[in-house]
């Protein structure tokens, strides 16, 4: 048996699954302290199913802690960022085009050394070991211990990042240190502030991660942990102490894969309505497809994969305009049950539709029992038509795919949604997210830039999927349950013919746990 | 007229419009552009008309994949190590830089050399547009030789060129910058003053940033657009600008047209009983047809804007489910004779088809 538990901003949901069956499932308000929030959720479930906590086998956490310490500037470790890559790039140091409160919690301290390869792998430059000893010595003097590794084409050789960081860990045994290849694709500056969140995260994923093993102590719950990450797979316990940032989509990731799991449909869309926002994404072969576009994390542009996702303005909350025509993007929010009309409130919002239709028993029917009939059915219209108008926008190559209706706002949707071929709302549809969490499995990519004219296709697909499948079992997998879910080839565009972009994901069983999920 | 680092933005936006899907992202280039305009000041511009006749002028941008610029980033070196490589080469001073092409970077590398060296760049580019080879700019077709010409690499290391068939030296340059990390920045096409008058296409630098505000003004749904859009077209050294077709991104697939590896992005019209329009890519959209007729073909600017936002999108942007408007606009004048079409009209591109102006 095993839990997964998914820790919002707002809610801490938690689920205890053994195979494919759900035993129980919890909902509750997030604490500020986050301990009390898991032991809290453990006992619910535990005392829900008569579970004893010697059977659980395996417990499973999202979080988006990590995300809101970026977005809040808060609990960031100041940190040292060396690039390999003279003599290209002298214009653009670390650190460029940050905003300026996060720059300033960061940074500081930035080194830009002579190194690095070029596209077809050939040296760009020898690396200048004493500036690189010059670098060292001058962090080795300073208070900062995280450090950020970046060299240019690193994701083709990661050598020259591979041997400042052993040069770091000789000279400075207590330094964190994050080498840009291990965390993102091509796009130097993009991986590199990728790189330098994830070091200045470092010392706060090592008090979540004692904050989370003290939880599953004080429960006597000794079993591996782990903790999802963007793609929808788990990282251990120890892996996330050095990659924080690979956990900054798994909130979205978590309900598509609930999804999946609750309806066991590997293409389709899934729809998760929320307070504010519904967020539309689509399950390809079971899992999250991927965005290919720059992501935003608090300001800071980085290049890592996340989830494709479509957020638009409509949840519980969403305020609707008098005539109906229109909803939001303004929503109530958490303020539901003081604002909405149900509670006493103001405010008419969805949810009062909802009601009002009997597609929902909440509140006080009465208070929404005068509304005019065409004012309901115009906001239950509109909402219906955004909602199949984003489904629209999301649908893989124009194809009709089932429609799996998640999140607490679910029960909003009363008819047929008219850009699906079916409309599921699956039972438990609420805690979605924590099923999600629970049936992660490990994978690995890797990305090379190759040339097939110098290199066979085959031949350099295998070296690539060799390359994810190496990472894959590093993060717990079994290697004999690898299987290839993507992959992805682009031409290089106004260079030779045969320059591809080559990309490859693989994904398997945990290995201390095979066939678990 | 200047440009300072408030203008970047409009710039980099109005030339990805006019870069027809090309040409790469601008984020880079726009941030060296702008580190340079904070550390020399605002770059000088220059009409092609206001040039003394007896001036020193050369072309100057990078030539490569801009896929590569993403990890061997650019530097404001590489621009006015050029022109002193140039320079010494010719045993001339420079006094006003011009443009290879409007689109991603290479309508800011003479802006960003203009600033660092306090010459003026020219208004104006050798295409109008961007497109992917040395001898579709004017400046060649004109029969301006393309060298002598340098080239600077990322360490510094210059070559230098002689080679005056057009066609011979595309191929001799872009495998300059293969063999030397992808990308190169070069400086080409000497030529006098009164030469330059003669065979740039002029006013399109201050025209993109125009547009870029427009564009910039009118962010929303495209409808909004249109109108204004159309207007700032009119009685320009292009044709007539149209919104051609609405709809959403379906299937994309590739297939081999005259030995190049050619894209196709099928947009579906949101009206059902509309045949979809499908675009042909080549690094830039080159081809839109309903069927088997031709809407526009290159030289024509084809443009693909999101319909939201209103806010162009590359092709290597371009992805299922985004809903889009298609806008045609007519090529310029200079790019309608015979000769020209040899090297930018459809067959050139391995299409079966004349060039048709679009109407």
């Amino acid at each position: 048996m095993r839990i997964g538990i998914d820790v919002g901003g707002t809610h801490t949901d938690a689920a205890l699954l053994q195979g494919d069956t759900l035993l129980a499932a919890t909902k509750a308000s997030t604490s500020a302290d986050v301990v009390s929030g898991i032991t809290a959720a453990f006992d619910h479930i535990l005392e829900k199913s008569g579970v004893a906590a010697g059977d659980i086998e395996c417990v499973m956490i999202g979080t988006t802690q990590f995300t809101n310490a970026v977005v809040e500037r808060r609990e960031l470790a100041k940190t040292a960022a060396i690039r390999i890559g003279l003599p290209s790039g002298k214009g653009l140091r670390p650190f460029t085009d940050w905003p300026q409160d996060i720059a300033e919690a960061i940074g500081g301290m930035d080194f830009m050394i002579r190194g690095g390869t070029l596209y077809d792998g050939a040296e760009l430059a020898p690396l200048d070991e004493d500036a690189i000893d010059q670098a060292i010595a001058k962090i080795g003097a300073s208070p900062v211990r995280q450090i950020a590794i970046s060299a240019a084409f690193a994701p083709l050789n990661s050598n020259p990042e591979e041997w400042v960081a052993r040069k770091i860990k000789a000279r400075m045994p207590d330094a964190l240190v994050t080498c840009s290849h291990t965390i993102g694709g091509l796009g130097l500056l993009e991986r590199e502030n990728a790189a330098i969140l994830n070091a200045a995260l470092l010392p706060f994923a090592e008090r979540v991660v004692a904050s989370f093993e003290l939880a599953l102590k004080r429960r006597g719950i000794a079993c591996p942990l782990f903790i999802s990450q963007n793609d929808g797979t788990l990282m251990g316990a120890k892996f996330v102490q050095s990659f924080p940032a690979l956990t900054f989509a798994s909130g979205p990731t978590n309900s598509l894969r609930g999804a999946w799991k609750l309806t066991g449909r590997e293409d389709a869309l899934v729809v998760d309505i929320g307070g504010t926002t519904s967020d539309i994404g689509v399950l390809q072969s079971g899992f999250p497809r991927e965005s290919y576009n720059i992501v935003d994390v608090g300001g800071v542009r980085t290049n890592f994969r996340m989830p494709d996702i479509l957020a638009i303005g409509v949840g519980g909350g969403s305020v609707v305009a008098e005539d109906g025509h229109s909803i939001g993007p303004h929503s109530v929010g958490h303020y539901l049950k003081e604002e909405a009309r149900i509670f006493g409130g103001e405010q008419l919002t969805l949810t009062d539709i909802a009601v009002a239709t009997d597609a929902l028993e909440l509140g006080d029917a009465s208070k929404v029992a005068d509304l005019d009939p065409a004012l309901v059915e115009a906001a239950r219209s509109t909402m219906q038509n955004m909602l199949d108008e984003a489904i629209d926008r999301m649908r893989p190559g124009g194809r009709k795919l089932p429609v799996i209706l998640v999140g607490g706002g679910a029960a909003l949707v009363t008819e047929k949604l008219t850009a699906a071929t079916e409309t599921i709302i699956p039972k438990n549809s609420g805690t979605a997210n924590a099923i999600g969490a629970a049936i992660a499995q490990i994978g690995g990519e890797a990305e090379q830039m190759v040339s097939y004219k110098d290199v066979p296709r085959s031949e350099a697909m295998a070296k690539v999927e060799a390359e994810a499948k190496r990472s894959a079992v590093l993060a717990g997998a079994a290697a004999e349950t690898l299987k290839v879910v993507d992959v992805d080839e682009a031409p290089v565009p106004y260079m030779e013919k045969g320059a591809m972009r080559l990309r490859v994901k693989v994904v398997g069983e945990l290995a201390s746990l095979g066939g678990v999920t | 007229m200047r440009i300072t680092a408030d203008d970047l933005d409009a710039l980099a936006l109005g030339s990805v419009f006019l870069a027809t899907g090309g040409g790469g992202d601008p984020y880079i280039p726009k941030l060296i552009t702008a580190r340079a305009l904070a550390e020399y000041g605002p770059a000088p511009i220059i009409a092609p008309a206001d040039l003394p006749d007896d001036a020193f002028v050369c072309a100057l941008g990078s030539v490569g994949a801009p896929t590569v610029s993403l990890e061997l980033l650019p530097s404001i070196d590489e621009a006015s190590g050029t022109l002193d490589a140039f320079e010494a080469h010719l045993g001339r001073k420079i006094d006003a830089v011009a443009a290879f092409e409007i689109g991603g970077g290479n309508s800011l590398i003479p802006l960003l050399a203009a600033a660092a060296r306090g010459i003026p760049m020219i208004d104006g580019d050798g295409m109008a547009r961007a497109l992917p080879e040395a001898q579709m700019m004017t400046y060649a077709m004109q029969g301006i030789s393309p060298t002598p010409s340098v080239a600077y690499d990322y360490q510094g290391n210059i070559a230098h060129f002689d080679c005056s068939d057009p066609l011979e030296y595309e191929s001799v340059i872009r495998q300059h910058a293969v063999d030397n990390g992808g990308m190169i920045t070069t400086a080409e096409h000497p030529m006098s003053g009164a030469e330059c008058k003669a065979a740039i296409i002029p006013g399109t630098l201050s025209f993109a940033l125009k547009l870029g505000r427009l564009l910039g003004d009118n962010r929303g749904p495209v409808n909004v657009l249109v109108e204004p859009l159309e207007r700032v077209f009119e009685n320009t050294i292009y044709g007539a600008c149209r919104l051609v077709y609405s709809g959403k991104v379906g299937a994309k697939t590739s297939r081999v047209v005259g030995g190049y590896d050619v894209g196709e992005a099928v947009i579906e019209s949101l009206e059902s009983d509309q045949e979809p329009l499908t675009i042909t890519i080549k690094n830039e959209y080159l081809l839109a047809q309903v069927g088997a007729q031709i809407i526009a073909s290159v030289p024509d600017l084809i443009v693909i804007v999101d319909a939201e936002t209103s806010m162009p999108i590359n092709a290597e942007r371009l992805r299922y489910g985004q809903r889009v408007a298609v806008f045609v606009i007519g090529a310029p004048q200079v790019y309608k004779t015979a000769s020209a079409l040899e090297v930018v009209g459809p067959r050139y591109f391995g299409f079966e088809h004349d060039y048709r102006p679009f109407q």
